[in-house]
């Protein structure tokens, strides 16, 4: 076979970078870590995010009202079971904002023993961070150790911020993550809702208290 | 915006937070002379021990008449290892880039809120300032953006480890100018003033009250006029290798005040009682 | 302000009814920006982009863009819209080959600090020696700054995508920043029936409310916020937070995937994809393989052609399907470099690529020289 025009590129080079590319074809699950030294982003593994009335449980999609059963039986079933409310919930920029803190809160009330710790900012605060008592988006893992928190929720962090602390922790540590997210989801959440409005918070608190009812 | 905390989470966020909300200097008017008497909108910072450029910071931050509608736009240098500490929305990009970054955020700021003065500062260091952003500094002042620019004047590039820079003096021998430095420190105060600024000042934070005074005048001529410049001289202990218990002395020694403004500066800042 | 009416993003790119308008490519794009309701466009003179920024100066002046300027290079012109940008604005600009360079720290700024920026790119060759003429070599350099590309094949095509482009880098998952590429002189300055929505018909304002990271007013919180911070510490836990940011700027152009189906429709056209030989181009090489490839057919050879309009995210899965089949791969290119080629054949069994033929510094590519290529593959395979 004669080609008219020569190749640029070395065999070992195509063969390193296809490696890499058929490794993200694998079935990849969202699960608690520590998963890697650098674990990747659930995005680039194949992972979508879920439609309008959709939720995402360890990267599969199913429907919001399935979704919300198993953030409920998780929290219930935690040993450490901890809030992480961010700034869009925690200062009171608008009715709307201080409507959601005050259904999260009810939230929280409903979930036995759940702790709150909070996500004031998102300026990297290592190592002057106490880790008692708040959680940082640039080394989540710090608190999520500190406090042997076993179950998380997020609510009220920007996107961006979300992620990253969403794929350190799932690195990093043996947490299961809970994405409460306002815009279209998170991935790298273990389970995430998206649009969720004040409603939805007042919804997913009637499911744990009815799961909490029903599991005495 | 004035930070208030949503009822219910007063309790959960950190004594730093709840203080900047219960005691911080948003809405207050406050000035230099009330420090100490409130939550600073400044963190711990990592910045060397007797560094007249963290000083200027502080008083600087302290003299913002509207801190809660400032934005401040940095650029890479020992500044900007402190900026991340600040209370106030603020902007690294890129080294040189920052008052092309204020002229849009200014213009955007305009757009949205219309009614309401948005200040943007911009606090950069000499090499920032004067070398490698000296065309968007300029640029900005002829197209008499209503932005204000403060350059903290260290006399080189500290943050990379003391090399020298335009606003060095003569014959000062540092890194990159080994034989010493081979022309004379540029006068960016007389640029300033030749490119359209309607205020121009020059201080340093041995003089905090007209430290003070200079940049409060800067910003609010900058809302209803044009571009302003503040030059604050700030030695740095570190690549100029003296002690930090002599900062203080070497910056009222070499201390240049000076002062200009425009005629529609003068009666604005009249009128204002400033 | 020019008084209009805001529409529906999936309506005015897909329903809207549109008039046929007589234009080259850099009066599209005014035409483009006119309807995507932008607030700032900040522009510098260079061919051959010059014109489209003029134009957006003049429909500035009639109130459709709420301010504008010239700035003192590229690279302040970028930096002004990422200021922009940040402070919660929809912003236009645009460059050209040499400008893209000087202004190139700004792009993989813009992607990380997650700016839904949309910029056209009309590409030329670069210095030295210098020229004005078209080469899009740049593509080459931009594919790997964070941000999406996308690169259109005509005039019609230009105005199409940077609307799209538009509705798809404010997507609040995906936020990041959008290059439509055009080549140079033959898309900018090239006259064609270009379909126009209604001109008094826009896009709705941009809702900063939604950004993944917070716009830099004082009015969202946290205030204590740094745009963008140093993440540059000597320990692991900095390398790691830089390293996951970096991820996730990758991540969100992995999430365009969906809104590109929806608004595009997709990333690639393709005929006759069972064919021996299959042609790979984009912008206006795919133009002139479309017509090589239809003469091939002519003369009984089993051609087909794959046009690729998203260089960013590129569609791998697409392109790894399509080449499975096929005895050889054509890769006609307007650059030396053969970016597409490269990234091709990392993407199948790259003895069946063949990248070519090449043009650059101002050549035109003759349908002529693909199907002689054409032709020497249809002898050996
Ligand atoms: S190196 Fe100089 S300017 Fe920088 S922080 Fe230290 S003393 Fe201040």
């Amino acid at each position: 076979m004669h080609f008219p025009i020569i190749l640029f590129l070395t065999k070992n080079w195509l063969e390193s970078h296809m490696a890499s590319a058929i490794c993200s074809q694998k079935d990849y699950k969202v699960v608690p870590g520590p998963e890697a030294y650098l674990s990747p982003a659930a995005a680039s593994m194949g992972i979508v995010l879920p439609e309008k009335g959709q939720g995402l449980i360890e990267g599969q999609i199913v429907s919001e009202k399935v979704a919300m059963e198993a953030i409920a039986k998780k929290l219930l079933g935690a040993k450490n079971p901890t809030f992480f409310p961010g700034p869009n919930v925690l200062w009171a920029v608008s009715e709307k904002a201080v409507a959601k803190a005050v259904a999260l809160q009810e939230m929280v009330k409903a979930v036995p023993g759940m702790k709150i710790i909070p996500m004031p900012d998102y300026r990297p605060k290592y190592p002057m961070i106490n880790p008692e008592v708040e959680i940082n988006p640039n080394h989540p893992n710090l608190t999520i150790w500190h406090n042997e928190i076993d179950v998380c929720v997020f609510a009220g962090v920007h996107c961006h911020y979300a992620n990253l602390a969403l794929k350190i922790i799932r690195g990093g540590t043996d947490c299961y993550t809970i994405a409460l997210c306002a815009n279209p989801g998170h991935e790298d959440a273990m389970i995430s809702l998206r649009d969720v409005h004040v409603e939805d918070i007042r919804r997913l608190t009637k499911v744990i208290e009815r799961l909490r009812e029903g599991s005495k | 915006m004035i930070p208030k905390i949503s009822p219910g989470f007063e309790d959960v966020l950190p004594v730093e937070y709840r203080e900047l909300v219960q005691d911080g200097s948003y809405g207050r008017n406050l000035r230099i002379k009330d420090l100490g008497t409130f939550k600073e909108s400044i963190e711990e910072h990592p910045l060397c021990a007797g560094c007249a450029l963290s000083l200027s910071i502080r008083l600087i931050v302290a003299s913002l008449p509207c801190p809660e509608d400032t934005i401040v736009v940095g650029t890479t240098g020992c500044n900007s290892i402190l900026m991340p500490q600040l209370a106030i929305h603020n902007i690294h990009s890129l080294f040189g880039n920052q008052n092309a970054v204020a002229s849009g955020l200014k213009r955007a700021l305009k757009i949205r809120y219309p009614d309401k003065h948005k200040d943007v500062v911009v606090v950069a260091g000499d090499g920032g300032t004067a070398d490698i952003g000296l065309s968007m500094t300029m640029h900005s002042w002829f197209r008499r953006e209503n932005i204000t620019t403060i350059m903290l004047d260290n006399e080189g590039y500290s943050n990379t480890g003391g090399q020298e820079s335009s606003m060095t003096r003569e014959g000062v021998v540092l890194y990159m100018a080994p034989l010493g430095k081979k022309y004379p420190k540029t006068r960016m105060f007389e640029i300033a003033r030749e490119s359209g600024c309607a205020y121009v000042a020059a201080v340093s934070p041995a003089s905090p009250r007209r430290l003070e005074k200079m940049v409060r005048r800067a910003i609010l001529v900058a809302r209803a006029i044009g571009p302003t410049y503040v030059q604050i001289y700030c030695p740095c202990a570190t690549n100029y290798k003296f002690s930090p218990s002599e900062t203080l002395k070497r910056t009222k020694d070499d201390e240049q005040i000076r002062e200009y403004m425009s005629s529609d500066a003068k009666e604005l800042i009249e009128r204002l009682g400033e | 302000m020019k008084e209009r009416k805001v529409v529906d993003p999936e309506y005015l790119l897909k329903e809207a009814p549109r008039e046929k308008k007589f234009l080259i490519g850099n009066e599209a794009v005014a035409e483009a920006v006119k309807r995507a309701n932008v607030d700032i466009g900040v522009s510098y003179p260079i061919t051959p982009q010059s014109e489209a920024m003029h134009l957006v100066g003049d429909i500035y002046a009639e109130g459709y863009l709420k301010d504008y300027y010239r700035a003192e290079h590229e690279l302040g012109a970028m930096a002004a819209v990422a200021g922009a940008a940040m402070g919660g604005a929809r912003t236009f600009t645009a460059t050209s080959g040499p400008g893209t360079l000087r202004a190139f720290e700004m792009f993989p700024c813009w992607a990380g600090a997650r700016l839904p920026i949309v910029c056209a790119f009309m590409c030329r060759g670069v210095n030295s020696p210098l020229t004005i003429q078209p080469d899009n070599i740049e593509i080459g350099w931009l594919m790997d700054t964070g941000m999406l590309i996308f690169h259109a094949e005509n005039p019609q095509e230009f105005f199409d995508m940077l609307l799209q482009a538009y509705v798809i880098a404010e997507q609040p998952d995906v936020h990041i920043p959008v290059g439509v590429c055009a080549d140079g002189f033959f898309v900018t300055h090239t006259r064609e029936i270009v379909e126009v929505t209604p001109e008094d018909e826009m896009l709705p304002p941009y809702d900063p409310s939604k950004s993944p990271c917070p716009t830099m007013d004082m009015e969202t919180p946290p205030i204590r916020q740094i745009r963008d911070p140093f993440v540059m510490k000597s320990n692991y836990i900095s390398y790691n937070a830089h390293a996951s940011w970096q991820q996730e700027v990758r991540a969100a152009a992995e999430r365009s995937r969906k809104h590109i189906a929806k608004y595009l429709g997709s990333s690639i056209e393709v005929t006759n994809p069972d064919a021996e030989i299959l042609l790979m181009a984009s912008g206006t090489a795919a133009a002139q393989a479309r017509v090589a490839v239809e003469r091939a057919q002519k003369d009984g050879i089993d051609a087909g052609l794959v046009k690729v309009k998203v260089i960013r995210p590129f569609p791998d899965k697409e392109i790894r399907e399509l080449t499975e089949n096929p005895k050889a791969i054509l890769v006609p290119e307007h650059n030396i470099v053969g970016w597409l080629a490269r990234e091709v054949m990392s993407r199948t069994d790259y003895t069946k690529v063949c990248g070519g033929p090449r043009v650059f510094g101002g050549m035109t590519m003759p349908p002529e020289v693909i199907l002689s290529e054409i032709k020497n593959l249809a002898r050996v395979i």
